[in-house]
């Protein structure tokens, strides 16, 4: 069985040089970052892992511990171009193994058009992958707006992932990993309502938006948002129907961690919207995840083809 | 078909008289009154609109906004006694249509128990409404350990009810979403907190309500779980999900493919009728409601509707 994975990430090989040599990189100073193991390998060990997992591609995006979008844009544009370089690399190298997503300097919005463009445009990249907020700002921000239409414009994937522990979470309990297991799907929750009750998917009927982490509690809290835009005038200020008819607008991965979660999910928001994607290499990954999907007894044969190739074949237009 | 409510609310008369009268209550400054018109009414004219809707029994519970955790203990365990014995006289004057669940100032401890204990013992309360925070503290806290052991001796039911400001807020303020999206993670971190700080261990016949259907709790449970399984969460023998059936929710969901996955994933014999009478972000007509789901069995629709809350609170219909 075939399968592409759209959550997979990179630690740049040029950031690991320059930090194995002592060397400040992008302003980031050696030691600032911790690498792990699995996130040192290079490309040949990273298909050789992919290879015993079952995977064949890999969308690579270089880590969210990168978006360092609270920095100077001027210095943090020549960092992100230096990750979607080495990403593109991979793609040149193993054309067959790797799509490239781009990582964008979002607190500078015609930055981050013009290195979309270029990754995309220039470089055959999928799009972009990009936090849940920008320095505090949420993505119905009219500022952000150019970005969506000239994503639209391009065909640009926008892959919706939070920098990792800044999530909703932190500031009422730092235990557990809760910032995590609860952060990370809360953030994505808001990202989709800000997106839907912020206009953005009326203005750009062809952007495509894929959340992460299955979309987190979307698809399981839309009945309240629902209740929230019959009742609440300002939850209708820019949109005319309920928030739930824009859920099959979006992309979601399957990594829910949950087999009932995701057959809620495929049932909510249409088995052609959800797809692979594993979050390799971290912990919080899915294990052997084409087996995992290829084992769940809720899905029939075609939806796990439709999850593990099919859908993203078609959006990536494979 | 009978019915019992465990999420309905109460504004104090004497609060309404302190204001329209431009008196200080309890340390709270005269306001202009800005509640719904019903928490205005008489319980008289409440048990009309409960015969309208097919209510038989409230579990009346003073407001969030009356939480006051923030404030002098003393000043609010004297605002609680008086909120109680209020609804207290309630449940006197109509023994048949009105239970009562108390407040109690839990920013002491010691003075929460002491309320909960008067409240429970002497005038036959079911147990107490108290918010997902105390200032900034979570449940996980040792500080909380007696109140929670003093509850289980007590056979108390604690109904789990946000007040103030939810996680969502800080990011965004717009279209409901501090209500639509942060009533519900609020709640999911309430129950990570009780598991994961091991209180449910503890006090093995705690006897917890979540409201609002326990939010996230169940749909996000399997990463949580995933955290347990990669020894992020050593101090628990079992992984998170194993705790669901622990705790009791009410039927908030406003999705019917929601509320069907929480009975399935909690037990039927843990979800309770909840309503949230009289705010907007209430179920319109909820016995209609929950007797209109096509998903439920007639069993199920009794359990929820008023079996599994007899059995809860000790009540036995003739």
């Amino acid at each position: 069985m075939r399968s592409i994975d759209i959550h997979a990430h990179l630690t740049p090989q040029c950031f690991i040089r320059a930090m194995r040599e002592g060397r400040e990189w992008h302003g980031v100073k050696p030691g600032e970052m911790g690498i792990g193991p699995r996130n040192s390998w290079t490309p040949e060990q990273r298909i050789d892992d992919m290879n015993s997992l079952g995977v064949d591609v890999h969308v690579v995006s270089t880590f969210s511990f990168y978006y360092y979008y609270d920095r100077d844009p001027q210095v943090i544009l020549p960092m992100h171009r230096e990750c979607n370089d080495e990403v593109y690399q991979m793609t040149v190298d193993y054309p067959d193994r790797f799509k490239g997503m781009a990582i964008i300097p979002m607190q500078d919005v015609n930055l981050a058009i013009e290195e979309l463009d270029r990754c995309v445009n220039g470089m055959g990249f999928v799009g972009a992958m990009i936090d849940d907020h920008v320095n505090g700002k949420t993505y119905d921000d009219p500022e952000f707006l150019p970005l969506w239409k000239a994503a639209e414009e391009m065909g640009a994937v926008m892959l919706v992932h939070q920098q990792g522990g800044q999530t909703l979470v932190r500031d009422r309990n730092p235990n557990y990993h809760l910032h995590n297991t609860i952060g990370n799907l809360v953030d994505r929750a808001v990202t989709f309502a800000s997106f839907v009750f912020g206009g953005v998917m009326d203005a750009c009927p062809d952007l495509r938006v894929c959340l992460c982490h299955g979309g987190g509690y979307t698809c399981y809290g839309a009945g309240r948002m629902d209740r929230g835009w019959l009742v609440r005038p300002e939850a209708r200020e820019h949109i005319s129907k309920p928030p739930s008819t824009y859920l099959s607008k979006f992309y979601y991965d399957c990594l829910t961690h949950s087999e009932p979660a995701l057959r809620m999910l495929i049932d909510t928001v249409g088995i052609d919207k959800v797809i692979f994607g594993t979050d390799w290499p971290a912990d919080m990954a899915i294990d052997w995840p084409v087996s995992w999907i290829l084992g769940l007894e809720s899905l029939t044969q075609e939806e796990k083809e439709a999850i593990l190739y099919k859908n993203l074949e078609q959006l990536l237009g494979i | 078909m009978r019915s019992i409510d465990i999420h309905a609310h109460v504004t104090p008369q004497s609060y309404i008289s302190a204001m329209k009268g431009g008196q200080v209550w309890h340390g709270v400054q005269p306001e202009p009154l800005d509640i719904e018109p019903q928490l205005e009414w008489t319980p008289e004219q409440r048990i009309k609109d409960m015969d309208s809707l097919g209510v038989d029994v409230q579990v009346a519970s003073t407001g969030a906004q009356f939480y006051y955790y923030g404030g002098d203990a003393q000043a609010v365990a004297a605002m609680h006694r008086e909120c109680n014995d209020e609804v207290h006289q309630m449940t006197i004057d109509h023994p048949e249509r009105f239970r009562g669940l108390a407040q109690i100032p839990m920013q002491d401890v010691d003075l929460a128990i002491a309320e909960l204990d008067r409240c429970v013992n002497q005038l036959g309360m079911v147990g107490a409404m108290i918010d997902d925070k105390v200032n900034g503290k979570t449940f996980d806290e040792p500080e909380f350990l007696p109140l929670w052991k003093a509850a289980e001796q007590m056979g108390a039911v604690f109904l789990i009810h946000q007040g103030g400001g939810t996680l969502v807020r800080p990011r965004t303020r717009s279209y409901h979403l501090p209500n639509t999206i942060g009533n519900l993670v609020d709640r999911a971190v309430t129950f990570a907190s009780f598991v994961m700080g091991g209180v449910m261990d503890a006090c093995p016949d705690l006897k917890i309500c979540l409201a609002h259907g326990g939010g996230y709790a169940c749909y996000g449970v399997g990463r949580m779980d995933r955290s347990w399984d990669v020894g992020r969460l050593p101090q628990i023998p079992q992984p998170p999900s194993a705790y669901l059936s622990r705790f009791y929710y009410d039927c908030l969901t406003h999705s019917e493919s929601a509320l069907r996955m929480l009975i399935d994933m909690a037990g039927i014999d843990k979800v309770v009728f909840g309503t949230d009478w009289p705010f907007d972000m209430q179920i319109d007509w909820p016995v209609s409601w929950v007797l209109g789901l096509e998903s439920l069995t007639q069993d199920e629709k009794e359990a929820i509707l008023w079996k599994n809350m007899e059995k809860l609170l000790g009540i036995t219909s003739d």
